[in-house]
């Protein structure tokens, strides 16, 4: 282990403070030499524009190195104007009190550092310990605007602030999935992940950095379009006609999918990442919810086919600019109530994060899909099979839906009763692991950060998914699939089997909740699956 | 941002290669395009695929499913990976000169 301490945050360019190597061991088979794909070595051009000296990874693609010595004192006297507004009612009304919570009451008894992921599968990288960044910023804090006299050196004011400060803290906002694991486990119950975001905040707000991905093609694209991917209305319509023939040449049936149906019960929005890498899921919804009955539509408005809000991981008036035009798009239609499909960031934006962003008039019942699907298992409005998916599954918990909403049992109960080989990962529930895709790290590929992301961040659920299947996981006959009901969370773990050719070599299969579901479904004589079509005439005639 | 030389004429694209500015594209940039993703020889097939990605894109302003592509393609996902190494979205519409997918996909 090193011992590095958080003023070293300032130690000059020269120094990159940590090496990436010695991670976490995986389980079998991925405990062999060989089976842990080798890193890629910096690009030099980098190092020149970017900062490279916390741990050789670039998360922040706008964080660049300011060019001249009045754009470097620009720079440090904007991020020190940008802390000072953290503080204050005035320009942080949102998330004053929890922040400063966490920023005055931190015994340091480092029970956060246990439970954070990152730390864990990082191979308990200091730098990377939760309270490392928080203390880095409370000693600045207490040097600049606590006077920097001789009580604020009693008080951990001790450090001076120099250019690579600033970057190395910029780049540590983003070594955070924001999952919120640290504040469950404090005893105080401090969330350090607050910070993280929080100087994220500082930085796009006050000095305009936040990355690519998330801000300029991301925010202000869907602002623009409708979408973080960019798709406009008619590319929606398109995609859903698309939908509409394929649901029709798997399924052998028609369905219509209704959109921009007035006065309908539900306005259901998928994260639209689904549509173009997972079209399979909205189609299942699309089925389940025909089935089943339900009085429900989907939108083409503006932003009412997109779920997703960048903006509460690093921005809040984006953040507010995306939850009011969704709130639009549904009052428009005179919908009752909004139905959030599997996307764990757009439930928790869409529920908790943007209930006081949007008030009054604007506001609208927002809910999550799970108990609804849950209530089309347990009512018998549909018919299942539970033997059509006899093989290993496992769930993965998304942690905006389960640890900062509680949605837990619904989606137990539909795996319980639809999948017979179902095991629970561990730990799971609300003392999840995050996927290593959320606060924003799916959306992120900027330079090598997917590399990172994959290595680090979503180390420890690749570990839990290997436990979870050490029954099985050697038998590449044997598919073995990875619920998880969240798009960012699809996108990492996509990744991840990717990366360790999981699904190529030992037959590790992933998607969402409803695909389960619509595949138990006894109406129809095929699988809904493509995997599992191959051979399956065959196998029905056993 | 970085930039390709196409026949002596400097291309900016961005980190990971694609075209900065869509008006840039051109068959001499897609032959570049092709030799930095490692696609020997560019066939018919591989032109198929990149004439319907513009299209599509004149049309929607965004790339299209994965799946249709392959669809109305006539060109499985599998076979995607052959002749475009990186894959549709990395590979096939970085030649077609369509921007870098965005969002969660």
């Amino acid at each position: 282990m090193d011992s590095l301490k958080p003023q070293d945050i300032t130690r000059p360019l020269s120094d990159q403070l940590i090496s990436l190597d010695k991670f976490m061991p995986l389980p079998a088979p991925y405990d062999k030499p060989g089976m842990e794909p080798g890193p890629s070595p910096l690009k030099e051009a980098w190092k020149d524009n970017h900062c490279t000296t916390l741990d050789g990874i670039i998360g922040n693609d706008r964080l660049t190195r300011p060019g001249t010595k009045e754009e470097e004192e620009r720079f440090v006297k904007n991020f020190l104007s940008g802390m000072d507004k953290l503080f204050s009612k005035e320009t942080n009304s949102g998330f004053l009190t929890p922040f400063l919570l966490a920023f005055e009451y931190c015994a340091k008894c480092d029970a956060c550092s246990e439970a954070c992921h990152i730390f864990k599968a990082s191979g308990e990288k200091e730098v990377y310990r939760p309270i490392f960044r928080s203390e880095a910023l409370r000693k600045l804090y207490r040097r600049y605007k606590k006077g920097g006299g001789l009580a604020a050196r009693f008080t951990g004011g001790d450090m001076e602030i120099n250019l690579e400060a600033v970057l190395r803290l910029g780049e540590l906002a983003y070594r955070c999935n924001l999952c919120r694991r640290c504040a469950q486990n404090c005893p105080l119950g401090l969330d350090n992940s607050l910070i993280a975001r929080e100087i994220r905040a500082l930085f796009s707000m006050e000095m305009g950095i936040a990355p690519t991905s998330l801000h300029e093609r991301g925010t202000l694209l869907q602002l623009k379009t409708g979408s973080s991917t960019g798709m406009k209305r008619k590319a929606f319509s398109n995609i859903i006609e698309f939908i509409e023939e394929e649901i029709a040449d798997r399924t052998g049936k028609m369905y219509k999918i209704p959109v921009d149906k007035k006065g309908a019960d539900i306005l259901l929005i998928h994260n639209a990442g689904e549509f173009l890498s997972w079209p399979d899921n909205p189609a299942a919804f699309a089925i389940l919810f025909e089935e089943a009955g339900l009085n429900w539509t989907m939108s083409s408005e503006l932003a009412g086919y997109d779920a997703v809000n960048y903006g509460i991981w690093y921005d809040d008036v984006q953040a507010q600019k995306i939850a009011l035009a969704q709130r639009r798009a549904a009052r428009e239609l005179g919908v009752r109530r909004i139905v959030i499909g599997e996307c764990g960031h757009a439930h928790r934006a869409a529920a908790v994060s943007s209930d006081r962003l949007a008030a009054g008039a604007d506001n609208i019942p927002r809910e999550s899909s799970f108990p609804i699907l849950r209530d089309i298992v347990r009512s018998g409005a549909v018919k299942f099979d539970p033997l059509r998916n006899n093989f290993p599954v496992t769930l993965h918990d998304p942690c905006n839906i389960v640890r900062s909403m509680g949605v837990v049992m619904p989606q137990r109960q539909i795996l319980k009763a639809l999948c017979p080989q179902f095991r629970e990962m561990t730990p799971h529930g609300v003392n999840n692991y995050c996927c290593g895709g959320g606060g924003g790290f799916s959306v992120m590929r900027e330079m090598n950060f997917s590399e990172w992301k994959m290595k680090v961040a979503a180390r420890m659920k690749f570990k839990q998914i290997l436990d979870a299947f050490q029954d099985t996981i050697q038998d590449p006959v044997i598919p073995k699939y990875v619920c998880a009901p969240c798009s960012n969370c699809k996108g990492a773990i996509r990744d991840m089997l990717d990366l360790y050719q999981a699904t190529a070599k030992f037959n590790v299969q992933y998607a969402g909740i409803v695909e389960l579901m619509v595949n138990a479904m006894v109406i129809f004589d095929r699988p809904y699956f493509e995997w599992l079509q191959e051979g399956w005439a065959e196998r029905k005639g056993i | 941002m970085g930039t390709i030389n196409v026949k002596g004429k400097e291309i900016e694209v961005d980190e990971d290669g694609f075209l900065v500015d869509p008006s840039d594209w051109n068959e001499d940039v897609v032959m570049a395009f092709a030799a930095l993703e490692e696609i020997d020889e560019l066939t018919d097939e591989h032109w198929n695929i990149i004439n319907y990605l513009r299209d599509y894109f004149n049309k929607f302003q965004t790339a299209p499913m994965v799946r249709k592509l392959c669809k109305e393609t006539g060109c499985s996902n599998k076979h995607m990976y052959e002749l475009f190494p990186s894959g549709p979205a990395k590979g096939a519409c970085k030649l077609a000169g369509l921007p870098k997918p965005t969002g969660c996909v």
